[in-house]
């Protein structure tokens, strides 16, 4: 870090988006609202007609919400690793963008949670997936992968925010301390009563050090739990053990990509150069480039073992995947997730702002699309030819996936908002304290 | 806050507590219904449990029997009469009929132009038109569809009192008739029976479907593709320009070039005459036939011919005659050349038969119509009456129907709904559904049925027969009518002889005046009832007992002794000119018949059974043609014709001729709210000529086609073609299924996906999870592939009895039909040599089935019965369950599905309702298994020893009631359908599902379902474990290997 940063201007650096929001803030909150009311409008029709309304074409009974659904899943993979697994590694990197990072899982998973209530029929009864004591005695059916994934997913979602809170408050506490009225009141609540205080610190790192512990193995399991709704169907091209390792991969490949696509223009909106450095991208970007070799050798494993098993079904899915009506979609996988992350090899590109943001833009496309290719390619191409179908989203299902985007920039706007969103007291362990000598120094 | 006390807060609190509370309660979804209770209970009527009546199919004029089922005072259900010759079974224009008897545009009462009338004052009007017309000196016509019974001999009467009486119906048997005149000199048709020929050559005779007798001749012919039935399966020819649904299992398609058929026929006549020497009378005609002209012509091989022939001579055979697609202007010419054929075989008394009186009363032809359209365009009809024929759709644009009918002084039309003979100039009586009202029919001498109303008329109605005994009434005395010739109906053979002594010995019945009796009745079904106490029942019998038996059983039915034939017809009937084009144009009859379904969104909506295509008219192209003509699957076609064209859009069919061009027939009514605006009339480009021999309507054309701008809205149902490699319905080769007929060891079925390991079959199939116990009951399926036509009885039954909505074409095009069968169809073959097949689809009731696991909140289990049940009230709408079904069966309630009121009363009471966004399937018809277990419960309670427990075990079900349980095994016409109880080691289902043929559906998943399907029996089908059949059809190649687990003792490879 540089010499010249000091505490208070650190503080002064990453909470001026807390009292002094840009206009550029306004307005992408005005489009977030907006996206956000198309979503509902949409919702709100599918509510009231069916989900008719959507495209769905049998045997295509699951289309974009749940490829959404696992697409959102998938960008909250990158937040709890870089916050708890690099923090168990010690990689000093993750300083500068694990809040940040933190709070995109946090929403991006409140993003996936609406989706299983959009997907299914009678939205109305969706509370019949949780286990809760009833008159009925009805109970749930614990051998469904879909019942894992309430846990999986529900589970995922506490530990994150319960880690992603204790994380915060030192930083809160700063906030407090900044603040004035009411606000200082709720800030006060949150920061639940951190006085920086010797004591408090140990305790809070030994407690910090065990949730990130906590958080870790979610981070393999979450999505490897949500690749079993597909795997353990029946379903050609789902039912492989492949899934868990390449979802995860996937997840982790979409993830530190939302996390570059995030960063970038927060960095330069409020002026964070100091503390999210070129650097930190790169090692996002290497991650991708890991991850996006697994993705790219798991594809190839799929068709292989595809085509190594002779099953007629599983190669009959496949190749329709390449050579079917659905072709587009494993061409724009294939060029999003494959091929143009490739340009990453080069440094040039990997640490210029274009390079960087495009490249991880193309990386989120190509992962919605990986979803859609696994989840609607397999259904529209089954066992019995008779019902090969071709399914097209509807406007009520673009609007609604808009609507997702809306609500989740409309969470995330409101977190740079009110909450500091690089870790202050993080990047401050990064600095040299301020020494008695100095001060010393500098009133000579 | 200084104003409210705790007391007052309380009060408030509750007060929006209960608020809340109530409005939370409130689902606007569900009906908010009153239930009124009888203040005076019906004699014998228990609400909730159904009352059965026999009665009449008014579906066609073939007049089957069936049973109605009454539920609360409303037809909910439909079933063929077992009692009937040609019961159990029902095909989907009975199902239609039912249908339409609710259809929300049936008329409320007697109208004219818009205006509803009294009963009184119609009759007042419609007598006043035929006392001035008769006044005036014109005529009073009848134009109607084909009449007999009671009805008939109403007609007699007003004949003779001077009506002009003309029946006729657009896919009728005038040529038929009008061939067994020219060539045996008698006015009945055959009766073909198929069940003892093993080879059948065919001219495009609809048999299975829209031909006059089709049930019967179905069901021979299903029993004649059975190996189990007489150690046979027999082989049919096909030789006409396009498959239908009769033909399009056939074996061999020797496809002439259209037009070219009778020659063909002549010269298959020839070459079989050679072979069996025939030199009766028949011979003179053959003399002059020249085989190769006729192979050149047609363009079929010498040698196909000759083996064709050698096929005929070989074994029993028959030779059917043309249809609807070989319905040219030398029509009766063809019907005489298959006559001869038969003739020249000696297939005449055994597989044709004449003697029965087989025909569907007066016949007339579209000459006759013609003639009675002039002398109206003449202006001398004074009224006319319209039984049931829209003739303004039916009848081509060229004759100038509608200047004719306008020129009528009143049209009377005889009508439910208006349609588009409906004119400024008609007043329609409706007459009600066949099951509202009294009616009979007798299409053979010694067969009647009883039409007995099955329900109080929905609406103001009256049927046909009262206003015929209306118009008899108020008729001048006009001498006295024609008698109908007592007939007495011979005991069947198998019954006592004493019975035919009886009947021998029994006097003469009394003399019988329908004209004195009309003047006596009070009403049509008096009259009925008095005629049949006059002329069906036997001699001797009680007259109460007898009709109370009667109206149990519905049918009175004999054997009549057959009459030899003797061959009269010295040359063929005169053929008339072809019309010019590039193509030949045929048109065939689907669902919709020949528009009489149009107005029934059932039959709109089930696909076609060859391009799976709904709600629309379209044309069936060959792909080869398509390709050449540049066609983009969605573009439309114009076909022009030098008298009309239409545009509508296609399917690549390799099932008709690459010079011909087929047309749906039945579509592009302009009334209706179901008919109106969907594709293109077919009739509408028809010449309307005449064949000169028989007066037949020519149905056949030349036709021009191109490319036309716009998109098609027409769509397949069925995804795929083809099977793609896979073997979904498998076919087996005749010698394998001939001399395998029983032991499920002995599988001849070729199927076989998965790659073989030898640890894994020694292993066996392993199961994660146990077996789920049936301990009483594993009820089961078996379907018969190879008599299964794809006809669509079973998904209409269906859909009737458990109340699956019809979605409308916009979203049947996403696929989302509710019907909860599938007609899996696929085109194996080449393109020159199709080989169609057909697999219902439906839940398979797996015992480890995939739906059950994901279920989230267990709505799917599988219950002790070996019933994959379900909830739908705990779904929530997960979809999951339909994604992992490999056989896609279950469907989705995408929308709340809506349709007009009157509907509604067609609802079997007996089902769950399923409201927007829950799964739902085929249940094996639950409802109807617990009516059936719960009865026999009841009968094993009530009979148990005094104090002790009743076990269920030993109380079970017996096979025979559950037999055709369902409502798909009781509808399907081919009986292709058992059900039962796998348990029951001598169960009918068992015994069949233990055949050789049969194979489960993706035997490879372990799903161990509980529907098996028997495999279609193809003599062109590679012999089980190796080699190769000759021909196409193979359509296993690519998995000759024997099969491990299939046919582990059958090791010929």
């Amino acid at each position: 870090m540089s010499d010249k940063l000091t505490y208070a201007q650190v503080n002064r650096d990453i909470m001026r988006p807390l009292f002094s929001p840009t206009m550029a803030w306004h307005g992408l909150m005005a489009l977030a609202l907006l996206g956000l009311a198309i979503g509902g409008g949409c919702w709100a029709m599918q509510l009231v007609w069916g989900l008719g309304v959507a495209g769905y074409h049998p045997p295509v009974f699951w289309g974009v919400y749940i490829t959404t659904f696992v697409f959102w899943i998938g960008i909250g993979h990158a937040g709890t690793l870089i916050s708890a697994i690099l923090f168990l590694t010690r990689s000093r990197w993750r300083t500068g963008i694990y809040r940040a990072a933190e709070a995109m899982t946090i929403f991006a998973v409140m993003t996936a949670a609406l989706f299983p209530a959009i997907h299914v029929g009678r939205a109305w009864q969706a509370y019949w997936l949780f286990p809760y004591p009833n008159q009925r005695q009805l109970w749930q059916n614990f051998k469904s992968p879909l019942m894992w994934d309430v846990f999986a997913v529900s589970t995922y979602f506490t530990v994150s925010t319960v880690f992603f809170f204790i994380g915060l408050v030192p930083d809160i506490a700063a906030v407090r301390d900044n603040t004035r009225g009411y606000t200082h009141k709720i800030y006060s609540v949150m920061a639940l009563g951190w006085r920086g205080t010797d004591r408090q610190w140990r305790h809070y790192m030994a407690a910090y050090g065990f949730f990130a512990a906590i958080a870790t193995p979610l981070v393999l399991s979450v999505h490897s739990v949500v690749s079993w709704d597909f795997a353990m169907a029946d379903t050609p091209g789902w039912h492989s053990t492949l899934f868990p390792p390449y979802f995860v991969a996937g997840a982790i490949f979409s993830g530190c990509a939302m996390v570059i696509t995030l960063m970038l223009p927060l960095q330069k909106a409020f002026k964070l150069e100091a503390y999210i450095h070129t650097w930190h991208f790169e090692h996002l970007a290497k991650l991708c480039m890991f991850t996006g070799g697994i993705l790219t050798y798991s594809y190839g494993c799929e068709y292989f073992i595809a085509w190594y098993s002779d099953n007629p079904y599983e190669w009959g899915t496949f190749s329709d995947r390449v050579v079917g009506k659905y072709w587009w979609v494993f061409g724009t996988m294939a060029l999003c997730n494959c091929t143009i992350p490739l340009l990453w090899w080069f440094k040039k590109i990997r640490t210029s702002f274009m390079g960087l943001l495009l490249v991880s833009i193309v990386i989120n496309i190509g992962m919605w699309f990986e979803r859609y290719n696994i989840i609607v390619t397999s259904l529209a191409h089954s066992y019995d030819p008779a019902a090969w179908v071709y399914y097209t989203p509807t406007y009520i299902e673009i609007g609604i996936l808009v609507g997702s985007f809306a609500w989740f920039f409309t969470w995330f706007l409101l977190f740079v908002k009110i909450m500091p969103a690089v870790a202050i007291a993080e990047i401050k362990e990064t600095l040299r304290p301020p020494l008695k000598h100095d001060e010393e120094a500098a009133a000579k | 806050m200084d104003g409210l006390n705790r007391r007052d807060f309380l009060k408030a609190g509750a007060v929006a507590t209960s608020a809340t509370a109530a409005a939370c309660a409130y689902d606007y979804k569900v009906p908010q219904e009153e239930v009124l209770p009888y203040v005076v209970n019906p004699e014998n009527v228990q609400p909730g449990l159904a009352s059965y009546y026999a009665s009449l199919c008014n579906g066609c004029a073939t007049a089957c029997g069936l049973v109605a089922r009454n539920n609360d005072g409303r037809v909910v259900g439909v079933e063929g009469n077992p009692d009937h010759p040609t019961g159990p079974g029902l095909c989907t224009r009975g199902h239609f009929d039912l249908i339409g008897a609710y259809g929300p545009d049936r008329l409320a009462g007697p109208s004219e132009n818009g205006a509803t009338l009294s009963w009184a004052d119609a009759d007042k009007r419609m007598l006043d038109a035929v006392t001035a017309a008769r006044a005036a000196g014109k005529t009073v016509a009848w134009l109607g569809r084909y009449r007999t019974g009671t009805a008939a001999a109403l007609l007699d009467v007003l004949a003779a009192g001077g009506m002009r009486r003309v029946h006729w119906e657009p896919l009728g048997v005038e040529t038929l008739l009008a061939a067994s005149r020219a060539a045996f000199g008698v006015d009945e048709l055959p009766v073909y029976e198929l069940s003892s020929a093993r080879t059948v050559v065919t001219f495009g005779f609809d048999f299975a479907e829209s031909a006059f007798g089709s049930m019967g001749m179905r069901k021979g012919w299903a029993k004649a593709k059975n190996p189990a039935h007489d150690g046979f399966t027999a082989r049919l020819v096909a030789i006409e320009p396009r498959l239908g649904s009769s033909s399009i299992g056939c074996d061999d398609w020797v496809s002439a070039a259209p037009g070219t058929e009778v020659q063909v026929a002549m010269a298959l006549a020839k070459l079989c005459a050679a072979t069996t020497a025939y030199a009766g009378p028949g011979a003179s005609l053959l003399s002059s036939v020249d085989v190769n002209a006729a192979c050149a012509a047609s363009g079929i091989a010498e040698a196909r011919l000759a083996e064709v022939a050698a096929m005929l001579t070989a074994a029993p055979s028959v030779v059917l005659p043309g249809g609807p697609g070989t319905q040219g202007a030398d029509a009766t010419a063809l019907a005489v050349a298959t006559l001869l054929c038969n003739v020249v075989l000696g297939n005449i008394g055994t597989s044709v038969q004449f003697g029965r009186g087989f025909r569907p009363g007066q016949v007339n032809s579209y000459a006759d119509v013609k003639a009675l359209l002039e002398e109206a365009a003449a202006g001398n009809l004074g009224v006319l009456f319209l039984d049931g024929v829209d003739l303004l759709h039916a009848l081509p644009p060229a004759t100038k129907a509608a200047d004719a009918l306008a020129r009528v002084q009143l049209v009377v039309q005889l009508a439910d709904e208006l349609n588009d003979s409906s004119g400024a100039n008609t007043l329609v009586l409706p007459t009600g559904s066949g099951l509202e009202q009294w009616s009979d029919a007798s299409v053979e001498s010694a067969l009647h049925v009883l039409g007995q109303p099955a329900m109080v008329p929905l609406h103001d109605t009256r049927g046909l027969g009262d206003t015929l005994l209306a118009l008899v009434k108020a008729a001048p005395a006009a001498g006295p009518a024609s008698e109908p010739a007592p007939v007495v109906p011979v005991p069947a053979e198998g019954e006592a002889a004493a019975g035919e002594a009886a009947a021998v010995v029994a006097p003469a019945p009394p003399a019988f005046s329908i004209a004195t009796a009309a003047a006596a009745a009070a009403s049509f079904g008096d009259l009925v009832k008095s005629r049949w106490l006059a002329l069906v029942m036997p001699a001797g019998a009680d007259p109460a007992a007898w009709w109370a038996d009667t109206q149990a059983t519905g049918v009175s039915a004999g054997h009549p002794a057959l009459t030899n034939v003797l061959w009269t017809a010295a040359a063929l009937p005169a053929a008339g000119a072809a019309s010019s084009g590039d193509r030949a144009l045929v048109l065939f009859a689907s669902h919709l018949g020949d528009g009489r379904w149009a107005n029934v969104p059932w039959a709109q909506e089930l696909p076609d059974s060859v391009s799976t295509f709904f709600w629309g008219a379209w044309a069936e192209i060959h792909p080869r043609t398509a390709e050449s003509l540049g066609l983009g699957e969605k573009d439309l076609v114009k076909l022009e014709t030098d008298h009309g064209h239409v545009t509508v859009g296609w399917f690549g069919a390799p099932t008709v001729r690459e010079d011909t061009v087929a047309l749906r027939m039945g579509n592009g009514k302009k009334t209706g709210r179901y008919a109106k605006g969907r594709g293109a009339n077919a009739f509408s480009v028809l010449a309307g000529e005449a064949d000169p021999a028989s007066g037949a309507l020519v149905l056949t054309s030349r036709v021009r086609i191109s490319r036309a701008q716009g998109e098609s809205g027409v769509h397949p149902l069925c995804g795929s073609m083809n099977q793609d490699g896979r073997t979904i319905a498998a076919v087996v080769n005749a010698a394998d299924a001939v001399a395998h007929v029983e032991g499920e060891a002995q599988s001849i079925v070729p199927i076989h996906h998965l790659p073989t390991d030898p640890r894994v079959e020694a292993a066996g199939p392993v199961d994660m999870y146990p077996e789920p116990q049936h301990p009483t009951y594993r009820f089961s399926m078996v379907i018969d592939t190879n008599a299964c036509n794809g006809c669509g009885a079973c998904q209409v039954a269906c859909a009737i009895e458990n109340n699956t909505p019809f979605v409308g074409p916009d979203q049947l095009r996403k696929g989302r039909t509710m019907n909860w069968i599938r007609m899996d169809r696929f085109f194996e073959g080449d393109a020159d040599h199709p080989d169609v097949r057909y697999l219902p689809a439906l839940c398979q009731h797996c015992a480890h089935a995939p739906c059950e696991g994901v279920c989230p909140v267990l709505a799917t289990y599988h219950n002790l019965d070996g019933l994959n049940a379900m909830i739908y009230n705990r779904c929530v709408g997960t979809r999951y369950c339909a994604n992992n079904c490999p056989y896609t069966a279950r469907r989705f309630n995408y929308h709340t599905w809506e349709w007009p009121e009157s509907y509604h009363l067609m609802l079997n009471p007996d089902l769950s309702s399923r409201e927007m966004g829950v799964m739902e399937k085929c249940t094996f018809c639950v409802q109807r298994v617990r009516t059936v277990k719960d009865s026999w419960r009841d009968q094993a309670f009530a009979s148990r020893e005094p104090g002790k427990p009743v076990v269920m075990e030993k109380h079970r079900v017996p096979d025979a009631a559950l037999q055709r349980l369902t409502a798909c095994a009781a509808a399907c016409p081919s009986e292709a359908i058992e059900f039962g109880n796998w348990n029951e080691t001598t169960s009918v289902v068992r015994k069949v599902g233990s055949s050789p043929r049969a194979y489960t559906l993706l035997g490879e998943l372990n799903t161990k379902p509980g529907v098996r399907y028997m495999a279609r029996v193809s003599h062109h089908a590679a012999p089980f474990g190796g080699g190769h059949g000759g021909g196409h059809g193979g359509g296993e190649d690519k998995h000759e290997a024997p099969a491990p687990g299939h046919g582990a003792e059958h090791k010929e490879g």
